[in-house]
């Protein structure tokens, strides 16, 4: 008999869902292409086509079981951590964000000059006869009026334009001016346009109604692949390194440039630049002492509640109830709570103790909070997880050493502690491990600091590795991800090892 | 009288100065969420006067759209939870029971990816939504859906490994009985597997919704908008550093929202406290 049959609804509901994601991925699949994203274009396309075949073939049947999960752990994780890697070995940062070929446009873009004589017309915006946009301009001086467009410039007769108070041409045949809000919407987008003027000479608008006579005075020459400026001769070349430097001198550089491959630079200046490296290292030390110190506090205070609550004392579930509540509440919220305790004026901290402390201020008033706020979210875990341990170790090695002669402390120093070490290292270490990078902390209670931000200084004196480096990442006028991303590549060779460490001690790759 | 010292008494002297410990922060919190001027300042330990203001403040203010940001919370999490262990237990279950090629590499990969500090990757995502949002801008930066496709991601290392662990203790005997019996690695997992995992399933969804609930980082830099933001960036923001200037609503708001979490996570303490024996710790 067969117990077990396939049944024609679950291949219905199969065929719909299977419809459903396919065609939602397909129109996303299109839009991308559409827009010019066609890296993710392709990415939805093979995860399409691995869809199809793996739901409507039994090509295999794992993944039938896996292919959604690993699309979006690729999605969403995979990719962005390769990506990650990929630019440790870029100079990536403030300056250097684009692509080359975006930073020439740009270059060329900012590469102007007003003429000599800084020459400026009134002008009002508008559209011609064709429906482009154009420029109404009135030189003042001469009575000169035209109308200029991207494309060319027609001169004006006086009795062509309508002049207002001030002389300023106000309309004309064939120019149709925009009335307030086309004006608001199109002046942005009119910026960037180059109205004809005469040879190498043309106009920007400048705010709603002015514009003013330019040049392009930098040129890009493709073959050589080097800027030169018309008016001082000087030529720019690719210096390898994302920017184009003046060829006799290496401090001029043009304003924009690209994300260019440079190898092992990032991790070179880690070790080497002392700008760099001092404060990496003062970090560094910082984060293994925080990091240790949180899981020798918390498991010490854990381990001392759990012995003392060992046995069936009066209250016993009371305790238990209140002494999780730091670990049952969202710790975001806790984290907060505590910032607003350890404030100077009026906090609830200072006013316990009738001190004045400038918590946050101080380095080490700083850290200190920061290991007392940690205390107090983790001892919870480690009671909960030593009280569990402590009665899985059998009372009979206890007894047999009391029969021996042992007193109560000597049985803990040599029977339980070690016993207990040795069921919770795994835990020790991964606890290690997750406060390594126990970015929220630091970040929503101190923000790394305190720093001395005028002195331009990244470092503040709580800062942990991966607050430092997101603030080398993301903080401040000065962003470099190159340099933040080698760091990462850091920090993941760190806990990757402590973490593979903790993986050996509890065998889990054993079962491969 | 001595052996009650010696046995019981210097227990509660160990506790108690914890438990004050423990509940000072909370103690203090309600005290200011029921502080009828709502400022930082502690005149008195003990309350003298009770009002709930700062709850008012919190549901009538137009500035602090409290309830929308729960509710906004809560629909993140809670998809989030059910999606990712629904993805994730079909995974843990080919990880755990069927054979094939690349399962090594494949179970060492998510390991490894998992021990990527996940922010340092947080601008390459931030990249991608970005140029998603450029050709799909309901999924990309800045909408909830975005962020909730994102956490997805992230969520499938841990519940993955999580499940596994849970798997590999349901006895292989159901599976080869099962089989005998003609029934197909699908079927034994709709109906083998599934019905017995439920309580498991459950409580890893729960954690990956405190998990999620508790998400600050990615929350912050996805959404911008006043009305789209989640508990943790809104509260984050409203208090903004100026602890002194808005601390009682912020009070009374941490109080609400934590609420829920501390209720689902006592009540669900027994599971929640042998998964984490299994090795995961709680965000």
């Amino acid at each position: 008999m067969r117990l077990f049959k396939g049944s024609s609804l679950a291949v219905l509901v199969k065929i719909i869902l299977l419809t459903i994601s396919i065609s939602v991925l397909g129109t996303l699949a299109l839009a991308a292409f559409a827009h010019g994203e066609s890296e993710i274009g392709i990415f939805i396309s093979i995860a399409i086509a691995a869809l199809a075949v793996t739901y409507l073939s039994k090509i295999s049947v794992p993944m039938k079981f896996f292919l959604p999960g690993m699309v979006l752990l690729a999605a969403f994780v995979v990719v962005p951590i390769l990506y990650t890697l990929t630019m440790s070995v870029y100079k990536y940062q403030t300056g250097n964000y684009i692509s080359k070929s975006e930073a020439i446009t740009q270059d060329l873009l900012i590469g102007i000059q007003p003429d000599p004589e800084g020459t400026t017309f009134d002008m009002r915006l508008g559209t011609d006869s064709n429906g482009d946009v154009a420029i109404l301009a009135s030189d003042l001086l001469t009575n000169s009026y035209f109308i200029s467009t991207t494309k060319n410039k027609i001169d004006l007769q006086p009795n062509q334009v309508t002049l207002n108070a001030d002389g300023v041409a106000e309309g004309a045949d064939g120019f149709k001016k925009y009335n307030s809000s086309q004006l608001t919407k199109s002046a942005d987008e009119a910026s960037k346009l180059r109205f004809v003027y005469k040879q190498d000479y043309f106009l920007l608008t400048e705010g709603f109604d002015l514009a003013a006579v330019n040049s392009q005075v930098l040129s890009y020459d493709s073959a050589t692949d080097t800027f030169t400026n018309a008016t001082t001769g000087v030529t720019y070349k690719d210096n390898g390194r994302g920017n184009f430097v003046n060829t006799k001198n290496k401090k001029d550089i043009l304003p924009v440039g690209w994300r260019a491959p440079i190898w092992f630079d990032n991790f070179v200046k880690l070790a080497t630049d002392p700008k760099i490296s001092g404060p990496l290292v003062g970090v560094f030390i910082w984060t293994v002492v925080f990091s240790s110190l949180t899981v020798i506090t918390q498991f010490a205070l854990g381990l001392l509640i759990a012995i003392a609550l060992d046995k069936k004392i009066r209250g016993r579930r009371f305790y238990r109830a209140i002494l999780i509540l730091p670990y049952a509440m969202p710790s975001l919220m806790s984290i907060l709570i505590w910032g607003g305790m350890f404030q100077t004026e009026f906090g609830a901290i200072n006013t316990l103790l009738g001190t004045q402390i400038n918590w946050f201020d101080d380095p080490w008033f700083a850290r200190a909070a920061v290991l007392v706020v940690n205390l107090w979210l983790g001892f919870p875990y480690f009671y909960l997880v030593s009280s569990g341990s402590l009665t899985a170790i059998p009372s009979e090695l206890a007894e047999a050493a009391s029969v021996d002669g042992a007193n109560p402390r000597q049985i803990f120093r040599k029977i339980t502690l070690p016993l207990l070490l040795q069921i919770l290292a795994p835990l020790l270490i991964a606890s290690f491990a997750f406060n390594f990078n126990n970015f929220n902390l630091i970040y929503l209670l101190t923000g790394g600091g305190p720093r001395d931000d005028l002195g331009g200084q990244v470092a503040g004196a709580t800062d942990i590795l991966i607050s430092y480096t997101y603030r080398i990442a993301f903080g401040g006028s000065n962003q470099n991800l190159g340099l933040a991303s080698a760091i990462s590549v850091l920090i993941f060779v760190i806990v990757a090892s402590i973490s593979l460490y903790g993986v050996r001690k509890t065998k889990v790759l054993d079962e491969f | 009288m001595t052996n009650w010292l010696k046995n019981v008494a210097w227990r509660h002297a160990v506790v108690i100065p914890v438990l004050l410990f423990t509940l000072f922060p909370l103690y203090m919190v309600v005290l200011s969420s029921l502080n009828p001027s709502g400022s930082l300042q502690v005149t008195s330990f003990v309350p003298n006067k009770i009002s709930f203001n700062n709850f008012d403040t919190l549901f009538n203010n137009p500035q602090i759209p409290f309830l929308t940001w729960m509710k906004n919370s809560v629909v993140v999490a809670g998809f989030v939870a059910v999606v990712s262990v629904a993805i994730g237990a079909a995974s843990a279950f080919a990880f755990s029971r069927l054979k094939f090629k690349g399962k090594k590499f494949g179970l060492q990969t998510l390991l490894l990816v998992q021990m990527f500090p996940s922010i340092l990757s947080l601008s390459a995502v931030y990249v991608i939504m970005e140029r998603v949002h450029n050709f799909a801008p309901d999924i990309g930066l800045g909408t909830q859906s975005g962020l909730i496709l994102v956490y997805l991601g992230g969520a499938m290392g841990v519940n993955i490994w999580l499940l596994k662990g849970f798997v590999d203790s349901i006895p292989m005997e159901l599976d080869e009985a099962a089989r005998i019996d003609g029934a197909s690695a699908v079927q034994i997992y709709w109906q083998i597997f599934v019905p017995l995992a439920t309580p498991v399933l459950a409580v890893v969804a729960l954690l990956s919704f405190i998990g999620t609930f508790n998400e600050y980082v990615l929350a912050s830099l996805f959404l911008s908008d006043m009305d789209s933001r989640t508990i943790a960036v809104g509260l984050q923001q409203f208090i903004g550093g100026q602890y002194s200037k808005n601390w009682g609503p912020f009070a009374a708001g941490s109080i609400l929202a934590s609420i829920p979490i501390v209720i689902i996570f006592l009540s669900a303490q027994k599971y929640i406290v042998n998964g984490l024996t299994a090795g995961s710790v709680k965000g």
